[in-house]
């Protein structure tokens, strides 16, 4: 107990002089912007809080005050923690939001985001720029498969109507994203539906052991690249927009005026979905640590030197 | 408010009796009949394989009064990890070793289950068998071959069957599990029954469960009365206790 309270005392000194020493630093750094410090929370996985900390790292280097509280949780304890002011910043999916919040989240991700600043507004949320990165159900084939039968896009399978297998979440028959959708919205028709889990590893293994072909993951999970699978486009639109965008209290726009935004927004027309699969890959897959992928991603961008 | 409850009962059971009514629900890859088979083959197999790997060496290991406690107690271990926790840890190994989802990550889970309480009865089971009678065969003449074959196995025979049949019907119930790793079964309803929120599915899958392990229970029951020495039959409700 001591040994830790005694470090504490040692890191809030370091923040302390930390903090002096970048208010006395000079212009080029950026220098510290007076105003609110900015709490930036997440969702608790591995993805969101990768977003988040992204998120830190630019308003950061732009010289905001920033506080992370990452890992929070699910959107049932983050989203009124954002709302009650307990957090200001927190990247967030739009078609999922959108639900949570009682609208209908289209595939169209303009659509999707104009409604979902309607929707938060009166709660005092902004809604800034979406991404173009998406983390959304996308149907995954290997290499081999894609290579064999010719396959870039989800409508490509109906020419291989009743030969395919499909593996997905148990309720996949169930659901217009899955089964149902690819047989309605694209005419598919499957040998078999094969149960297997969300997105996860029993799911990568059926498509690896070709127990399956054709199988549901997200699409910014990084075993698609670990993996050499191949994302089939949804080139019918059947997914619901998930575009990343950050969500701010209304306060902290008004507090720092444009500029602000325009950090973010910076970075958001950076993120597309191969982008951040790829460092879904190294957090998650290769074990990178999330601070340090973040750092050489802003700076790859040009967000920071 | 009482009758609307007991209403919501009785409707729920007419739903399930719906359920297994509608012959769409009987047939094809997702029907209660090859779900059935799925589940009687991995169960049939896996009950197999852990009568022979367990149940021979306990009983040389016990005739040669080897091992003894210790051997009981590291058995014994592997009765206190979950069902769950097994086939979850054995879906990567499975994995690795190419045997892929599904079956193997299932039956192997099975076989961890199902050997230690074999293991343990049909060791406790020769143990126990009367000293004296022991001595008493091989002042007979007995060689040790006989008195391990005909002594010491039939005297420890309801104990050892006994020991198979719990055995038999803990891995018809935690075959379900296998649903989780992708395999088959009878799990599958209650897996993707619970996926879609649908109770009846749930209800209707647990009932099938509940009936084979009962069909397995008494059909294991019927083959130990047939081939148990009827003088020992008595020995075997006394059994009961020792297994469960």
């Amino acid at each position: 107990m001591r040994t830790h309270a005694r470090r504490t005392i040692a890191g809030a000194a370091i923040a302390a002089f930390a903090l002096i020493a970048a208010a006395c630093g000079s212009g080029d750094d950026g220098g510290a912007i007076e105003g609110p410090t900015i709490t930036i929370g997440s969702a608790n996985f591995s993805e969101n809080a990768l977003v988040a900390e992204i998120y830190a790292q630019a308003l950061e280097a732009e010289g905001y005050q920033v506080e992370r509280k990452l890992n929070i949780g699910s959107r049932e304890i983050y989203a009124p923690a954002l709302e009650a002011g307990e957090l200001d910043l927190i990247p967030e999916y739009i078609g999922t939001m959108l639900t949570y919040l009682g609208g209908t989240a289209s595939p169209d991700s303009a659509e999707t985001h104009a409604a979902l600043q309607v929707a938060w507004e009166s709660a005092g949320i902004d809604v800034l720029d979406y991404a173009p990165a998406q983390d959304k159900n996308g149907f995954v084939v290997t290499k081999a498969t894609a290579d064999e039968l010719g396959l870039t896009k989800v409508s490509d399978l109906a020419a291989h109507n009743g030969t395919l297998v499909l593996g997905g979440p148990p309720e996949c028959p169930e659901r217009e994203f899955c089964l149902k959708g690819l047989e309605d919205v694209y005419g598919l028709s499957f040998t078999e539906f094969r149960p297997l889990d969300v997105g996860g590893p029993i799911t990568v293994a059926a498509l690896e052991g070709d127990e399956i072909q054709v199988g549901l993951l997200f699409t910014s999970d990084g075993t698609i690249i670990a993996k050499d699978f191949v994302l089939l486009e949804d080139d019918k639109a059947l997914q619901p927009a998930e575009n990343l965008a950050p969500a701010v209290r209304a306060e902290i726009i008004e507090a720092y005026g444009d500029k602000f935004a325009e950090t973010l927004q910076q970075v958001s027309s950076k993120l597309t979905t191969p982008e951040l699969t790829a460092m879904n890959k190294f957090v998650g897959i290769d074990g990178k640590d999330p601070e340090a992928v973040a750092a050489e991603w802003l700076k790859a961008i040009g967000v920071t030197e | 408010m009482v009758d609307e409850e007991g209403g919501g009962m009785i409707e729920f059971f007419g739903e399930v009796a719906a359920w297994f009514g509608d012959s769409a629900n009987w047939f094809g890859t997702s029907g209660i009949l090859n779900r059935l088979r799925e589940h009687i083959q991995i169960t049939a197999a896996a009950t197999a394989v852990s009568t022979i790997m367990a149940i021979p060496p306990a009983v040389w290991l016990a005739h040669r009064r080897i091992g003894g406690t210790l051997v009981v107690a590291v058995v014994n271990i592997g009765r206190a990890i979950p069902s769950f926790a097994i086939v979850v840890l054995f879906l990567p190994i499975s994995i690795r070793l190419g045997l892929g989802i599904g079956f193997w990550p299932t039956f192997l889970a099975l076989l961890f289950l199902a050997i230690p309480p074999m293991f343990t009865n049909a060791y406790t089971g020769v143990a126990g068998v009367d000293p004296d009678l022991v001595e008493a065969s091989r002042g007979m003449g007995m060689t040790d071959r006989e008195v391990l074959l005909k002594v010491e196995t039939p005297m420890a025979s309801p104990v050892i069957l006994a020991a198979v049949r719990v055995a038999a019907v803990q891995v018809v119930a935690t075959a379900t599990l296998g649903a989780l790793v992708g395999w088959g079964g009878l799990g599958r309803f209650i897996v993707d029954g619970f996926a879609v929120r649908d109770s009846v599915v749930v209800f209707a899958g647990a009932l099938l469960v509940a009936s084979l392990a009962i069909v397995t229970e008494v059909a294991l029951g019927a083959v130990e009365r047939r081939v148990v020495p009827s003088t020992l039959r008595s020995r075997s409700e006394h059994v009961e206790s020792i297994v469960a």
